[in-house]
């Protein structure tokens, strides 16, 4: 299990990510994270949902409502060109994190 | 599915019932229901799913931050409240009660006995057994006893609530346990107004006994002022016993006379 403290920073572009491809809603974006981490990391409800209401205040994301076949009501999510900026940015942070971080660490 | 249903029930207890905040709640539940239903179909069972979906659920502070709901009472340096010392000082708080509202009554029931030791030698009940003086000084004597364990009882139970002095220096209140303590707050809102009905109602009747002795005879209303002590000290063993518990839920809320200064 990864510690949330290490991870945190990069939960919003994990999300990104998985809007890369086209809408989503909450639970399949948080199983989709899932298995792409080989069940790794579970990303925790709670945490899902404060990083929705974080990326659509930024204007990273908007939300919209989508009927299910079953009468149910879905929050549906997609990334804005802002989102997708974001999401590149980070990405870029994340390669110089990774050389910095690794030049500390020491194969055993 | 109904033990998660109740868990994020609880979790948004305490928080304000805004659209937003509604929203993002059903979203939740959606997101665990359907969790919920596919562990289901792999095979779990009800409790191995249930308990899988609250494990992953998270912190409800998380989102609370996220959602800039301020947080009542987060203060710096203030203890957090533990359920079992939240459980342990309302045990407490109630013991006390019982004990100081028996107390005051034991100080009433004692003149009461005294009159009424008086009177029972006066007209002549206690002849042969004790004389008029006798009697007296067993009055007095019980007068006396009875003060003597209600002081020993005050003692006692403030000793027993000098534990949680540190709770008036102040304390923050973890919101779970907030929205358990204003659950059962609610629950105890009638059996508290039915005991101040009680006690009003008796002090109201308590000089009922007096007026209907003295309408038959001077005796007679000599034990109409027993009774009416009596009366007087059940009431006020209400009102104490009963208004305690009110008042230790009022004390972790921080309600009415405990609200916060700003």
């Amino acid at each position: 299990m990864i510690s949330s403290d290490v991870i945190r920073g990069y939960n919003d572009t994990f999300i990104l990510y998985m809007l890369l491809d086209g809408e989503s809603y909450g639970y399949e974006i948080a199983k989709n994270i899932r298995k792409l981490s080989d069940e790794k990391y579970i990303m925790k409800e709670t945490t899902l949902y404060s990083a929705f209401t974080r990326l659509e205040k930024n204007g990273y994301i908007c939300s919209f409502y989508k009927d299910e076949t079953q009468g149910k009501r879905r929050t549906y999510y997609r990334i804005t060109p802002e989102g997708l900026a974001y999401y590149h940015e980070k990405c870029a942070e994340w390669l110089i994190t990774q050389e910095v971080v690794n030049k500390f660490i020491k194969e055993l | 599915m109904d033990t998660i249903i109740g868990y994020l029930n609880n979790m948004f207890a305490a928080l304000p019932k805004t659209s937003q905040i509604e929203g993002v709640k059903q979203d939740l539940l959606a997101s665990m229901e359907e969790k919920y239903r596919e562990l289901k179909e792999e095979g779990k069972t009800e409790n191995e799913a249930v308990g899988i979906v609250i494990s992953e659920f998270g912190n409800i502070d998380e989102l609370m931050e996220e959602l800039d709901i301020a947080v009542e009472g987060e203060e710096d340096n203030l203890p957090v409240l533990a359920p079992e010392d939240t459980w342990d000082y309302m045990v407490a708080k109630k013991k006390a009660g019982f004990m100081i509202g028996i107390g005051v009554m034991l100080c009433l029931i004692g003149p009461a006995l005294l009159i009424l030791l008086d009177v029972l030698a006066e007209t002549g009940f206690l002849q042969g057994i004790l004389s008029e003086d006798a009697a007296g000084i067993l009055g007095v004597v019980a007068l006396l006893i009875l003060v003597a364990l209600a002081v020993g009882l005050f003692i006692f139970s403030g000793m027993m609530l000098e534990n949680y002095k540190y709770l008036h220096k102040g304390f923050n209140l973890p919101h779970h346990l907030r929205s358990e303590i204003q659950q059962r707050s609610s629950a105890y809102a009638s059996t508290y107004t039915l005991s101040l009905v009680m006690g009003v109602c008796l002090c109201v009747l308590s000089p009922v006994p007096v007026i209907a002795g003295s309408l038959i005879n001077n005796d007679s209303s000599g034990y109409g002022v027993v009774l009416l002590l009596s009366l007087i000290a059940v009431a006020v063993f209400l009102f104490i016993y009963y208004g305690t518990i009110k008042e230790s839920f009022s004390f972790l809320l921080k309600e009415g006379e405990y609200t916060r200064e700003k």
